[in-house]
């Protein structure tokens, strides 16, 4: 019933391995491990695991796996599950769990709560948010359907699932960011904030849409979790079908 | 202007196109093309928008150059300017804005109770009884206040 990817790179202990696999065996729901490698990708393991009819696939791992396990597994009925290890707080708040163990007590519970996934016009998928985080601010050029816009950003983030945002539709994907443009102010403002830590609020802009372009004046890379899946240009939107999550009793979704 | 905000648009950031919502809107940056709410939309000190500007509620405190129309009540702070006709159930034009434009006030029914043309309007009122004074018709006059003998 339960086929686990197992990316035992994200372990730092090796011991962690073993304690995962004979407490899934305590809770009664071991199943078949597999591991991804240069032979197999997650993708390859994802669809041998469904001709096994397998129903539930378990991404043991961070945010990338987990990526991975959702881009091949929307819009189909089989179950995901999530054991984190090393992931973002982001994608633990989002199953709702602190650590391994409670995920995988969650697994035994099998709550299942739908929800839409981002996808890259590139084949890659994120869960949780994608963000533009270069070291300076970036030009960018956000085209939407109705309209485009344009600004020096920092901190550009397009977000699926993200608790600081309160989102107002499932079908649409939350798009954050910072503002620069210290030339137009006042000088005495220009200093104010240069030896301060506080923000200015007008400068924070949030928009929402089912799907945008990314331009940028140069390519940048995209990132999720940590790990970059994608670089600008870049269409980004909102899955039509739905992801079966196993999910926490403590999870936003549920 | 009680209801969270849907969409912000940062200073800054420079809108084109038609900007559609169902929830409110906040603007601080530079628009051009249409804002549209079915909510309330707050345009802030550093926002310029060039277009037509609907919903329920506006408060204006930047400078929009264009049709302004509130379904219920539009508000314009000190630092607001209007360049442009305003259409509203109840308009309120604070002391030290500026309005620029032909104002008509529509009642519950959508219904023209009085319009008003301005040339140039500095400063114009101070609270929020605008409304009333500014549209008188004969219905209104049975005394003959304002009639002339």
């Amino acid at each position: 019933m339960y086929y686990y990817i197992f990316d035992i790179k994200k372990c730092k202990k090796r011991s962690v391995v073993s304690d995962i696999k004979n407490y899934l065996s305590f809770l009664g729901i071991s199943g078949e491990f597999t591991y991804p490698s240069s032979a197999y990708s997650v993708a390859e393991l994802v669809s041998l695991g469904l001709s096994k009819k397998y129903n539930t696939i378990v991404g043991i791992g961070d945010d990338e796996i987990a990526n991975q396990i959702a881009a091949s597994l929307y819009g189909k009925s089989e179950a995901m599950g999530l054991i984190p290890i090393e992931a973002t707080e982001t994608l633990a708040n989002l199953i709702g769990t602190r650590s391994w163990k409670e995920a995988a007590d969650s697994l035994r519970y099998r709550r299942i709560a739908e929800m839409k996934i981002g996808l890259i016009a590139n084949g890659g998928a994120f869960l949780t948010e994608v963000d533009i985080n270069a070291k300076n601010p970036v030009e960018v050029t956000l085209e939407f359907k109705d309209y485009l816009l344009q600004a020096k950003v920092r901190d550009l983030k397009i977000s699926n699932f993200n608790p600081s945002i309160k989102k107002i539709s499932p079908d649409h994907l939350d798009i954050s960011f910072h503002s620069v443009g210290l030339k137009d102010r006042p000088l005495f403002t220009k200093l104010t904030s240069m030896f301060s830590n506080h923000q200015d609020e007008t400068d924070f802009s949030l928009f929402r849409a089912r799907s945008l372009r990314v331009f940028t004046s140069s390519q940048i890379p995209i990132f999720s979790g940590g790990h970059q899946i994608a670089k600008t240009p870049q269409l980004i939107e909102s899955s039509d079908d739905y992801l079966r999550l196993i999910v926490g009793k403590k999870s936003s979704l549920s | 202007m009680e209801n969270s905000i849907d969409t912000i648009i940062g200073v800054n950031v420079t809108l084109k196109g038609n900007l559609f919502n169902k929830g409110s809107i906040q603007v601080n940056g530079s628009v051009e093309g249409e804002v549209k709410s079915d909510e309330n939309i707050l345009i802030g000190e550093s926002a310029v928008i060039k277009g037509p500007v609907i919903a329920k509620k506006i408060e204006i405190s930047g400078e929009v150059k264009g049709l302004v129309e509130a379904n219920e009540k539009l508000e314009i702070q000190p630092t607001g300017k209007v360049y442009g006709d305003v259409n509203a159930k109840t308009l309120i034009i604070r002391e030290g804005a500026v309005f620029v434009g032909k104002s008509i006030m529509s009642n519950t029914q959508g219904e023209n109770t009085g319009e008003k043309k301005e040339k140039s309007l500095d400063a114009v009122e101070n609270d929020e009884k605008v409304e009333p004074e500014i549209t008188v018709n004969e219905k209104v006059d049975k005394l003959g206040f304002f009639s002339k003998k």
